[in-house]
């Protein structure tokens, strides 16, 4: 049974890697590190090949450097190391990279996983200063509130500690507490994956404009796999809210396949599932394509929310809240404003794409 | 019924409390009794008797309040937990159950549930083995020539589905007019052109009837839509209900237009929600919704509410 889950035998990877070079897309590289059994695998394959967190039990330990693409808004590449690996044996540079992801188990809080920690923040310090170096406490789930807490602030006392006596503090870095069994981890990731795309301040442009637009108080562009958000518009994020936009978006997630028919398969499955190719953008034809949609209506008290679904790209989908009698009474403009913000994204994807080069 | 910690509390909250699995943790062992009614299709109420499963309590079930538990009862559902250690007492256990209930109400229908199936590895041949050995003792306890209406066999486990498909066939069993309401659904799909159409039970989102009601292997065929999709929608359902409740809102209905296939879920009846599939790309959802509406007052009318 674990086999089955062993997503990072070679086998599989190699193929992602090489159709990955052939492509030749600048990817964003990000780097998975901790010690070993902090989680990192387990975080790879919660968010990017939906494992559910139960599941998380059975993966095997990683042995060596796998490296894992994700296409969202911007070509990701995901490198998931083993926990013995050191700045030396990394086999690349540092500055490679846009972002550190360090790994540590809440529940570690000796020496170990601390001091490589702050080898590698020295190491990012010297050769690449513009890294990005998060640290996620993991496993947050394995501990009571308070002692989680407890936990969490006094780990990053002693990284404080340990970089002040190399005297390295100015290099910037940020903590989060993270679990699979929970929004945290999403939560935390999104926040690392919004300062790799330089296009997040236009597309934070573009949510704010149609949330002013359609009188919603909070719109969220999704990665409709991963449950990651790419971005959202001004209002502040509360974590309710997320939470429940990512719920909603499991659960259509799950609804598609269900209800799948293999005898009459409908004549619109065949635009969205097809990714325009790279020679023929032709944005008059993104028109007629027909993209999904949904919309649930919640009603605790008189006005009432719903909470639309649209997809915009193939990969993104946009979740936003709107008064339920906006909603019923002008879904038409609504559904305009959509058409228009999708335009706008696509827009900045085919120019992110043409910038990296290749598909 | 079943023995202490097989889980009977913690299916009934998820069940009919709306609590996630991850919660069943807290519940406490049940002392003695506790008696639940539960409103269920509004005219339909469902007497649910949680049985404390300790050893001194099911003697006493068995000897002095023996007339008390085995009168009048329309469902007996057993539990065991799959991983037990003692499997032969619950096993005599459950014997003296069935000896019971042949004595206060014969006609009593009879489900077995092999619970906790998420621990275990080799599911179905878990589960088959049980099955066997279960219905061997089925039969031994009932003894020659007296055969009890219908037993039926089911592996569940809270983490998945399964438990779902097992309780809503148990309440289909207890619904009398399942037959009409699945025979008016069909007909209310043809009106819609839609593929298939669900009703579920408000609070548990238990399956009630569907248009192409399982009793008509013939009409099965026709679409070779997911197995388990009625198990898996409670599910989802009932976990976007409780993420909706922890905001403070409550779910009310919901629409999708998929790639592959538009979808309607709305109130059917002020206990009842309505789960309508097209695949009829040209279909559009308000013309589903409007037929809803229209349709209302009479489903209304076949539960007996208007």
């Amino acid at each position: 049974m674990t086999s089955t889950y062993g997503a990072t035998s070679s086998a599989s990877k190699r193929t992602v890697n090489s159709r990955n070079s052939v492509n030749g897309v600048a990817r964003t590289k990000i780097l998975l590190l901790g010690q070993r059994r902090s989680g990192k695998t387990s975080i790879n394959e919660v968010l990017f090949k939906s494992l559910p967190p139960k599941q998380t039990f059975y993966l095997e330990t990683t042995m060596r450097i796998s490296k894992h693409a994700y296409d969202t808004v911007i070509p990701l590449e995901i490198w998931d190391c083993p926990g013995n690996i050191t700045v030396d044996t990394l086999g690349a540079p540092l500055s490679q990279f846009s972002a550190l992801i360090f790994v540590i188990d809440i529940r570690d809080l000796y020496k170990q996983p601390i001091s490589k920690l702050v080898e590698f923040i020295i190491a990012a310090y010297n050769d690449n200063p513009q890294l990005h170096v998060e640290v996620f406490v993991h496993k947050a789930e394995k501990l009571q509130e308070d002692d989680k807490i407890e936990n969490f602030r006094q780990i990053q006392e002693r990284v404080q500690d340990h970089l002040l006596e190399r005297e390295c503090e100015q290099m910037p870095y940020n903590f989060h507490l993270t679990s699979v069994y929970d929004h945290s981890l999403h939560e935390a990731f999104s926040k690392v994956l919004h300062k790799l795309i330089h296009s997040l301040p236009f597309l934070e442009d573009l949510l704010n404009v149609f949330c002013a637009n359609s009188s919603s108080p909070k719109a969220f562009l999704f990665d409709a796999a991963s449950r990651l958000y790419v971005a959202t518009d001004a209002s502040p994020v509360d974590s309710a809210t997320h939470n429940l936009c990512c719920d909603y978006l499991s659960m259509l997630n799950a609804f598609g396949p269900l209800y799948q028919s293999p005898t009459s398969t409908p004549a619109r499955l065949r635009i969205p599932a097809a990714e325009p190719s790279p020679d023929d953008p032709a944005p008059t034809e993104t028109k007629d394509r027909f993209y999904p949609s949904a919309a649930a209506s919640l009603h605790p008290s008189a006005p009432g929310t719903t909470l639309t679904y649209h997809l915009i790209t193939p990969q993104l989908a946009l979740l936003a809240l709107v008064p339920t009698g906006v909603w019923d009474g002008r879904r038409g403009l609504v559904e305009y404003n959509v058409v228009f913000f999708r335009e706008g994204v696509q827009e900045i994807c085919d120019v992110e794409r043409e910038a990296r080069g290749g598909g | 019924m079943g023995a202490s910690g097989s889980g009977k509390t913690s299916m009934r909250s998820l069940i009919f409390s709306n609590n996630p699995a991850s919660l069943t943790a807290r519940l406490g062992a049940t002392i003695d009794v506790e008696q639940n009614h539960v409103r269920f299709l509004g005219d339909l109420i469902l007497n649910l008797w949680d049985c404390g499963g300790q050893d001194a309590f099911m003697d006493s079930y068995l000897t002095t309040q023996r007339s008390t538990i085995f009168q009048h009862v329309g469902v007996l559902i057993y539990v065991f937990d799959v991983e037990t250690n003692e499997m032969h007492k619950d096993l005599e256990y459950y014997r003296d159950c069935l000896d019971g209930l042949r004595q206060f109400s014969p006609d009593a229908a009879v489900f077995l549930l092999v619970h906790k199936m998420d621990l275990v590895r080799d599911k179905g041949g878990t589960f088959e083995r049980k099955k066997k050995e279960l219905q061997e003792q089925t039969e031994k306890g009932q003894g020659p020539g007296q055969v009890l209406t219908s037993v039926t066999t089911f592996g569940t486990s809270i983490y998945d589905e399964s438990l779902y498909r097992a309780w809503s066939s148990i309440v289909h069993t207890l619904i009398p007019n399942a037959a009409v309401l699945s025979k008016h659904l069909t007909i209310f799909a043809e009106a819609c052109s839609a593929t298939e159409v669900i009703l579920f039970e408000r609070t548990t989102f238990l399956v009630i009837a569907t248009s192409n009601p399982p009793s008509e292997p013939e009409a099965e065929p026709r679409n070779d839509l997911e197995p388990t999709r009625y198990e898996r929608t409670s599910e989802l359902i009932k976990a976007f209900k409780h993420s909706c409740s922890r905001v403070r809102e409550e779910f009310h209905a919901l629409e999708m237009e998929l790639p592959e296939f538009s979808a309607v879920l709305d109130e059917m009846t002020k206990n009842t929600y309505v789960l309508i599939i097209v695949h009829d790309p040209t279909i559009e959802t308000a013309a589903l919704r409007l037929n809803i509406r229209m349709a209302r007052r009479k489903f209304e009318e076949l539960q007996g509410l208007a």
